[in-house]
């Protein structure tokens, strides 16, 4: 789970990570539009793999989210047969496939794979530590119960596989022997795990109390700071969210494909959805939602693009300064 | 002026007429360097957590402890957690959260600083203790040493005047232990802070102590600089001696008015002008030295007419690796146990040594090469003819043993319950109750029975675990550092144990740290080194080979005596000279 990365993003305050992707998610989930949809997943698929490389995406898109997308599209039109499209007559049932319910069964199914893969970039980039921090500020005494939780569970897992060596070393463990002997195998590693967690935690509690646990006032201390830059990309990410809810709650996101497909924004078979969203502002918010959803990869490539010139600056004035220098000493040693 | 003054300080546990600590009277200078030593259970770990009110055991006290002139029990809470620092002896228990830069912060987060005087502090501390490499790691991902390192952090970000240790590096490595306390003379050298620390490893701080308490049965037997206690215990004859440094040991046993050494360095001076003042003698010793070569090479032929049995274990041509692609842990690694040997491996962490136990004792596979116990491949045996009568394994951590509320009854939980009945793992016709009277008299578990498993020391909990392990009969007793946190005279006890067991055949492997521990008991030595034995040698050979690796006793005598390993053997050579 706590893969290191180090892009851009993931280096930003972790109340950005987190609103990144709160309102990036559902705005995917709740959404229908097929633009949204499309700006959603594309950014979704490069973000994933600027983290996790192109390899390990591609894998994960063919093996597991792609076949999966298949099957809800080709499902849905089999049970649902509202519209009024019809494509095909499936004559054991009697009932019609039609185009409506398969395009909203490829966008329930683009819905679910997106989702998944903004899940993926989740996962790298919010860290269990910025997770335990971000709640910590909401319940202080949250984060400290999940920071030891998560020492506790490491910890256990390796004295059970300490105390399991123990037992097969004296052939019980609970591969060992009949089906009632490995019941009671078990059940004996369970014991002596438990009894050695309640000992120990004795000596836990010590070192607690003794470095001033319940004292009055407990503050909460994190490694994170606000930095300019994420002041900035508060700003920014605020206003295009503005922009981009704005515009969904005038109409730009509606969609709807039962009886009929109609898109804001957009005319299918002729029809243009009966919103007061123009076109113009639909645009508008596209392109706010889009720029939203493709921070993560614009700021890495920012934080690139600004690595590589200060290289080429420093390398050139570097240069230059010295080899001033050397022209001055040159001088003044032909003057001497 | 005292930081500390304990005046006519009496305590007694809930129920007990004997009082664990009686009258005690003693000073700690502020700034200072203290040690305070003694046997196991004399009261030193009492007296230390006396010192610190919130981990002072429930009981009855008398007299009273005062800090910086103010009774303890009347300083707040708030006040003691800042001012008096408490490092435990498990590295893994203290640690409280699952970031190391989380963990250092806890102190002061309960004490209230706000977030930029945490940062400063904590940043201060990680880049004192070198800690900053792995600042943003978790907790689980470190060593043994750098978790104590981390603890020790963790309470001086807190900036205390007093830093109280309780056998601080009993659970680390020789290597990882002496970084510690170098890190402890550095604090209180360059802090200026004062420490109060009991240890096993004497060897290391002693000679650096400013004052050094000698402890028994809950009174201070003596008080001093750490000369003057070697020339006093001398005097008195105690037998606290055993738990000194080496030179110190040798020292003690020996009749000179000369200095008493507390370093190697100053015990090979210490030596030389022995030597110079005893001249006559050099011959003898030479003599005797002969004698000695001449004794092992006796028991040497002895062995080769073993040689041709087959060897207990054999291990050919083996290698191992944990993962598909990770690297080799242990390669092409090939040796040879005889029956009734006592063979320890020796060598330094991560080496490989515990992946090679776990390979014998088949918790683990070989992915080539064989291991054979009696000429049979191990992977023949059954599951029930290996573990009940064949191979007994000790692990590490004696606690992932104990199963039941007393000893007696965990003991009998090994041999299948109290009811006479025949089983696998107690197919003889012995009467149960005899079986395990034996072992208890054997591991020295008398007055103990009753109690609960986690209530006995270390000593007796290692005891305990090795005595259950007994139980199934091994011929083979693998060993996995048994020595570990335990003070001299327990192992002793465990040494005289192994003895008992080896003159009746039983074969003895082991791997550990303890150099002296092996000196003293081992047949033949390895020593372990990228998955490979690199040489293996009688024990006396190995030693005296070795310039780095080898015992104190021997670093210090070898220019006049190289064969002699321990530190009974330097004594017997100087002695025999006069």
């Amino acid at each position: 789970m706590n893969q290191k990365v180090n892009d851009a993003f993931s280096n930003c305050h972790p109340f950005l990570n987190f609103f990144y992707f709160t309102v990036v998610l559902l705005f995917t989930m709740f959404n229908q539009h097929p633009v949204f949809l499309a700006i959603s997943y594309v950014s979704a698929v490069t973000y994933a793999v600027l983290l996790h490389g192109l390899k390990k995406t591609l894998k994960q898109m063919f093996l597991l989210t792609g076949p999966g997308l298949l099957v809800v599209t080709l499902l849905n039109p089999l049970f649902n047969h509202y519209g009024v499209t019809m494509l095909y007559y499936v004559e054991a049932s009697g009932n019609w496939i039609t185009l409506e319910a398969l395009v909203y069964g490829l966008v329930l199914g683009a819905v679910m794979f997106i989702i998944i893969q903004w899940f993926s970039c989740y996962n790298s980039v919010m860290t269990t530590d910025k997770f335990v921090y971000l709640f910590g500020r909401v319940i202080p005494a949250l984060s400290l119960v999940l920071s030891m939780a998560l020492r506790f569970v490491p910890r256990f897992t390796e004295q059970l596989g300490k105390i399991r060596n123990g037992q097969k070393a004296m052939g019980r463990d609970i591969a060992n022997g009949n089906v009632l002997k490995r019941a009671k195998h078990g059940m004996n590693i369970l014991s002596i795990l438990v009894t050695w967690a309640l000992e120990n935690a004795i000596e836990t509690s010590d070192s607690m109390r003794s470095r001033g646990y319940g004292l009055r006032g407990r503050t909460a201390f994190s490694i994170y700071r606000y930095t300019t830059r994420d002041r900035w990309l508060t700003v920014i990410m605020t206003g295009l969210f503005a922009v981009f809810a704005v515009g969904c709650a005038g109409g730009a996101a509606y969609a709807v494909y039962d009886p009929q497909i109609e898109l804001a924004g957009l005319t299918v078979q002729g029809r243009q959805a009966a919103v007061s969203c123009g076109t113009l502002p639909a645009i508008a918010t596209y392109v706010a939602f889009a720029l939203f959803c493709f921070l993560p990869v614009l700021l890495h490539a920012a934080e690139r693009w600004a690595l590589h010139n200060r290289k080429k600056t420093v390398g050139t004035d570097i240069g230059l300064t010295y080899r001033k220098i050397y022209e001055e000493l040159e001088q003044e040693r032909t003057c001497s | 002026m005292n930081i500390v003054e304990i005046r006519n300080f009496s305590f007694s546990y809930p129920e007990q007429q004997k009082k664990a600590l009686k009258q005690m009277n003693l000073d700690i200078e502020e700034g200072t360097l203290n040690v305070i030593c003694g046997r196991s259970g004399c009261g030193k770990s009492t007296l230390l957590r006396q010192m610190k009110t919130v981990l002072a055991p429930h009981g009855e006290t008398e007299g009273k402890i005062l800090y910086k002139g103010i009774p303890l029990a009347e300083l707040d809470h708030r006040t003691q957690s800042q001012e008096i620092g408490f490092v435990m002896q498990n590295p893994d228990n203290q640690i409280v959260t699952d970031k190391v830069w989380h963990e250092l912060a806890f102190g002061l987060e309960s004490l209230g600083y706000d977030s930029p005087t945490i940062r400063l502090r904590v940043a201060e501390m990680a880049s004192y203790f070198g800690i900053h490499q792995w600042f943003y790691r978790d907790v689980k991902e470190l060593s043994g040493g750098q978790k104590q390192l981390l603890n020790l952090a963790a309470i001086m970000a807190m900036h205390p005047s007093l830093l109280i240790l309780d056998e601080p590096t009993s659970q680390l490595d020789p290597i990882a232990a002496s970084d510690f306390l170098e890190t402890v003379k550095k604090i209180n050298r360059d802090i200026g802070t004062t420490v109060i620390l009991t240890e096993h490893r004497l060897q290391d701080i002693i000679p650096f102590a400013d004052h050094v308490f000698v402890m028994d049965q809950g009174e201070l037997l003596t008080e001093g600089e750490p000369g003057e206690i070697g020339m006093e215990l001398k005097k008195r004859q105690h037998g606290m001696f055993l738990s000194m440094p080496v030179p110190m040991q040798i020292y003690g046993a020996v009749d000179s008015d000369l200095q008493c050494p507390l370093t190697v360095s100053e015990g090979r001076i210490w030596m030389q002008k022995y030597l110079e003042e005893h001249p006559a003698g050099n011959m003898y010793s030479q003599d005797d030295n002969r004698e000695n070569m001449h004794h092992n090479q006796e028991t040497g032929s002895t062995k080769e007419k073993k040689k041709k049995e087959k060897p207990v274990i054999e291990v050919k041509d083996v290698w191992f690796r944990y993962e598909k692609d990770s690297p080799d842990v242990v390669r092409d690694l090939s040796f040879q146990v005889k029956k009734g040997e006592f063979y320890a491996l020796v060598g330094g962490n991560g080496t490989g040594k515990s992946t090679t136990l776990s390979l014998l004792s088949r918790i683990r596979a070989p992915y080539r090469g064989r291991i054979c116990l009696e000429g049979k491949d191990i992977r023949k045996f059954s599951d029930g003819e290996l573990y009940n009568g064949y191979l007994g394994v000790l692990p590490q951590n004696p606690q992932s043993l104990f199963l039941k509320k007393t000893v007696l009854e965990d003991l009998y939980s090994v041999i299948g319950g109290k009811k006479e009945r025949r089983s696998q793992e107690y197919p003889i016709a012995m009467q149960k109750e005899k079986a395990i009277e034996g072992i208890v008299s054997l591991t020295r578990l008398e007055g103990l029975l009753e109690r609960h498993p986690y209530d006995l020391s270390g000593g007796e909990q290692q005891r305990l675990a090795l005595a259950k392990v007994l139980l199934l009969r091994p011929k083979i007793l693998l060993m996995d550092e048994p020595t570990k946190g335990m003070d001299a005279e327990y192992k002793e006890e465990l040494g005289k144990i192994l003895r008992k067991l080896q003159q009746h055949g039983i074969t003895v492997f082991m791997i550990s740290h303890d150099v002296e521990f092996v000196a003293e008991y081992a047949d033949r030595v390895g020593l372990f080194f990228e998955g490979n034995i690199v040489t293996s040698n009688e024990t006396r050979a190995f030693f005296a080979g070795n310039s780095f690796y080898t015992t104190a006793a021997n670093r210090m005598a070898r220019q006049f005596f190289p064969e002699a390993v321990t530190g009974k053997d330097v004594v017997r050579c100087l002695m025999n000279k006069n």
